[in-house]
């Protein structure tokens, strides 16, 4: 037999076993290729939108090649332990460590070039319809074209070719470190031994649940007005992001064994098969890769949390630019608004015009505010409020004792939560005016360049808003004291109208809804293209890694399977165990993931928008039912193992 | 009673041009409460006898009859269900789970039959105290001796109180202590519990625990030892005398 035919053989040998290498590896490739060719299409550039969109490009191609190289080197690390053997049985019949290395080499350099170039030709199948997707999600309307470029193909080859040269250089390390003695153990010896559970483990364990709970509980509290200067919020966040990874940590290590193994005390050695094949094995297992699901765990977590927030903010887009414009066009100028009028009525659209005086009043809030909020630079004794009069607010009549308060949003209310009654103060240049504090509403009035982002607007009584306007502080007042909100009669013609009014000449500052909805999703949608596009390479290499230890792991087991057979449980009685343990094995650090990423979006989500669960669901359920596929295709394996068993 | 009634059993591996045939036609017949042992020199088919009788191997024809229920007309799932309820082993390299304790792996086999926690422990205590391991019951496989690891094995075997217990060179990795140990062990359970053993061996010692041997060679049966009243000295020296015979090359061992 000749060298070639060897490596012929080998080659044929590993594409069976190691299919799903191939294809994360074609996977990678392709995710590569398509996105650094999206990168450099010249119809991009409205889609990146500016110099911080390009920008973010040329960072997460920079992540993409991070993630793709670590995969890769730790699968061939898996790989060459994997082989060890029969790169003992080489060494054994007289091969030199040279020629071994050449033939993996030389083997390795058919599998990975030939991979290397399916994926980029499935890469630039697919990068038209990844634009497409981007230009979707961004609103942006240009027609994606199927383009080939030789930047993309040159950069990709580059980088795919300076990973392969590590993995030869891994591999010509393993090969000289170990003796032929060190190659035929070396499966065994990475495994540790079946021992007893010591108390070391037991207080581990608990010490790793107490600190994911204690993360978890802060996070609720981060922005709840416990933490309220800048550094001790600070301070918080770095705690939380401590305790929580230091505790997934532990929990892999000592927990996970510590709860099964008060499970097994409990079953007082009366263990069905199922347990046999789930608890007792991943008992031992879990601990010696607890730092890889740490890891896996926590960047799931935030890949998770960062396309949830993402998300969140790319579905609020248009509830949130309703909030803040609140009629279709906002207006703050009446010689702007005329000429919009007619330029409309020129084109026959209907609309509805609404004026709004909106003054600026200094308030002494002291009373219904629950927190010192001193810290926020603010003080409560004399903040700015804008003030409007009760006959502009539908349906509201007030006396002229009362003020109601309108439009807040959640984030105003985290930091400055206010009571629902008591006294305030109105103060005008010279006059205050004691009023009594009615609550708040939600509905929002006026438009969010009256607001300083975000405060209540207060609506008083006609008379006192009269009294206040005459009295007014001309330093404090925005550029207008004239809200002018224009609604279309037929919303279809909205595109229509966002035309003309990006076409007119304006003098004061004016906003129109859906140009406003349209910029936010422009900006989130691609932050989110490139958040999920990372987090879907990193699912699929993370799921990779999982699926191959857990075909190691089956290997190894297989002479339990053998026994149990013997002892007469049929294939089935096994594979229904098997799947509990995949359950298991998979869903631990999906369930941890998962929860990590809730209580990080849900610590900070109203920052992002208007709408929690919908988007978050919606991501986590997508990022499971990927996740699960590794899942199932490693039962499958585990299927295959168990019918060769006996 | 008989228990196990195998008839005209034949094995062979390999196909048509090449055909290997390791069983050629056996009879064999135990009785409920016998301790029979096969011997044979290397290669003349006794484990593959054994495999065959304990359905992990399928025979190329013949019938064998456990309990009043043919074997060689079940399907791959009855067989698996039937090794379950009615068979146990004791097999050389020990064959335990070393991820479960010692009552783990003794419990596993009770884990698919309707018996209660209760009466589960009750088995178990008695077993345990009876093959002497009950004091490392919590340990796991590699924290024991060989010796343990094959009680604990044998232990397994009985619990489920099968019709019939197939070993397979039980003690072919024990020191002689030890060895000598686990037969006596087996030897009191199958007058004891009027247990059922049929058992794989090369070595005279242990096969003179039983009341009954088999000689097999080339996938025949070549003569049968009954031990009957004599004392187990003269049944080993009448074993040995036997085997001499039978492998033309006298004390082997």
């Amino acid at each position: 037999m000749s060298i070639n035919h060897l490596i012929f053989q080998n080659l044929k040998k590993n594409l069976k076993n190691y299919y799903l290498y191939v294809f994360a590896l074609i996977f990678t490739v392709s995710l590569y290729f398509a996105f650094v060719t999206l990168q450099y299409d010249p119809a991009m550039d409205e889609a990146k939108g500016s110099i911080k969109g390009a920008a973010a490009m040329g960072t997460a191609s920079i992540l993409l090649v991070a993630i793709v190289s670590i995969f890769l080197l730790y699968a061939n690390n898996i790989f060459i332990k994997r082989r060890s053997k029969e790169i003992g049985l080489f060494q054994l019949i007289g091969m030199t460590k040279g020629r071994i290395f050449r033939i993996l080499t030389f083997e390795n350099l058919i599998l990975y070039f030939s991979s290397l170039f399916i994926g980029i030709f499935i890469g630039f199948s697919v990068s038209k319809l990844i634009m497409m997707i981007l230009f979707k999600i961004t609103g942006v309307e240009t027609a994606a074209t199927l383009r080939f470029s030789t930047e993309a193909l040159v950069k990709t080859v580059v980088v795919f070719s300076v990973i392969y040269i590590f993995i030869m250089l891994m591999n010509y390390l393993f090969i000289k470190r170990q003796s032929i003695l060190s190659l035929f153990r070396v499966l065994s010896s990475t495994e540790e031994k079946v021992k007893k559970v010591s108390l070391f483990e037991m207080i581990y364990g608990i010490l790793g649940i107490f600190m994911i709970l204690l993360g978890y509980y802060i996070s609720s509290k981060l922005f709840g007005g416990d933490f309220t200067t800048m550094v001790e919020l600070f301070s918080a966040m770095v705690f939380i992001l401590a305790s929580v990874i230091i505790g997934t940590y532990l929990f892999y290590k000592g927990s996970v064994r510590f709860i099964f193994y008060v499970i097994r005390k409990k079953k007082d050695g009366y263990l069905n098969i199922n347990d046999v094949l789930s608890l007792s094995s991943i008992m031992f297992r879990m601990k010696s890769n607890a730092l890889l699901l740490t890891i896996i765990t926590t960047v799931s977590a935030l890949a998770i949390g960062l396309l949830s927030l993402s998300y969140i903010s790319h579905f609020s887009a248009e509830k949130l630019a309703k909030n803040n414009v609140v009629a279709d066009f906002s207006m703050t100028n009446k010689q702007d608004a005329e000429n919009f009028k007619e330029a409309l009525a020129g084109n026959e659209i209907k609309y509805n015009e609404k004026m709004i005086e909106v003054i600026q009043v200094h308030a002494d809030l002291e009373e219904i505010t629950e927190i010192n909020i001193e810290d926020l630079n603010a003080d409560p004794k004399n903040m700015t409020i804008p003030v409007i009069s009760d006959k502009a607010a539908e349906g509201i009549d007030l006396s002229a004792e009362e003020t109601l308060f309108t439009g807040y949003n959640d984030t105003i209310q985290k930091f400055m939560p206010l009571k629902s009654s008591g006294r305030i103060e109105l103060k005008g240049k010279n006059e205050v005016i004691p009023q009594n504090y009615l609550g708040l509403r939600k509905e929002y009035i006026v438009s969010f360049r009256f607001t300083s982002g975000g405060f209540p607007v207060g609506i008083v009584d006609e008379t006192i808003f009269e009294r206040l306007k005459k009295d007014m502080n001309p330093e404090i007042q925005k550029e207008s004291t004239l809200f002018i909100g224009i609604n279309l009669q037929d919303e279809t013609k909205m595109e229509e109208a966002n035309d003309l009014f990006q076409n007119m000449n304006f003098t004061g500052t004016n906003d129109s809804v859906l140009e406003m909805s349209n910029h936010q999703k422009r900006n989130m949608g691609l932050i989110m293209f490139i958040v999920g596009f990372l987090g879907l390479t990193f699912l699929v290499t993370s799921g990779c890694i999982l699926y191959f230890k857990q075909m190691g792991e089956s290997e190894e087991e297989k002479p339990n399977y053998t026994i149990l057979r013997k002892l007469g449980f049929t294939q089935g009685d096994l594979l229904r165990g098997i799947q509990a343990k995949q359950i298991f094995n998979f869903g631990i650090p999906l369930v941890i993931g998962l929860a990590h990423s809730y209580f990080a979006v849900q610590s900070g989500w109203f920052l992002f928008g208007t709408e929690l669960w919908t988007p978050m669901i919606i991501v986590m359920l997508l990022y499971t039912a990927l996740y699960s596929i590794f899942g199932i295709l490693s039962v499958l394996y585990y299927k295959k193992v168990i019918k060769e068993a006996l | 009673m008989n228990i196990l009634e195998a008839a005209k059993i034949h094995k062979s591996y390999g196909n048509k041009f090449n055909k290997q045939e390791v069983l050629k036609g056996l009879d064999v017949t135990i009785k409920k409460g016998e301790f029979v042992s096969i011997m044979g020199a290397s290669g003349s088919g006794k484990t593959t006898l054994l495999n065959v009788l304990s359905s992990i191997d399928k025979v190329s024809y013949g019938t064998i009859t456990i309990e009043g229920k043919e074997m060689t007309a079940m399907k791959e799932k009855q067989l698996a269900e039937f090794r379950k309820n009615h068979l146990g082993f004791i097999f050389q390299e020990y064959n335990l789970l070393d991820t479960l304790t010692v009552k783990e792996n003794i419990l596993l086999p009770l884990s698919i039959t309707k018996i209660s926690k209760s009466e589960a422990d009750d088995k178990f205590n008695t077993l345990a105290e009876e093959l002497g391991i009950y004091d490392i019951k919590d340990k796991y496989p590699n924290e024991i001796s060989g010796g343990q690891k094959q009680r604990t094995s044998a232990a397994r075997a009985f619990i489920h109180e099968p019709s019939i217990i197939f070993a397979d060179e039980p003690t072919g990795a024990l020191d002689s202590k030890s060895a000598s140990d686990l037969l006596n062990k087996l030897s009191d359970l199958n007058q004891k519990r009027n247990a059922t053993i049929l058992m794989v061996t090369h070595d005279p010692v242990a096969a003179s625990y039983c009341n009954r041997v088999i000689f097999i060679k080339d996938g025949q049966i070549y003569t049968q030892l009954t031990k009957g009243e004599e004392s187990r000295q003269n049944f080993f020296h009448a074993i040995m005398k036997t085997q001499g015979v039978l492998s033309g090359v006298q004390n082997e061992h």
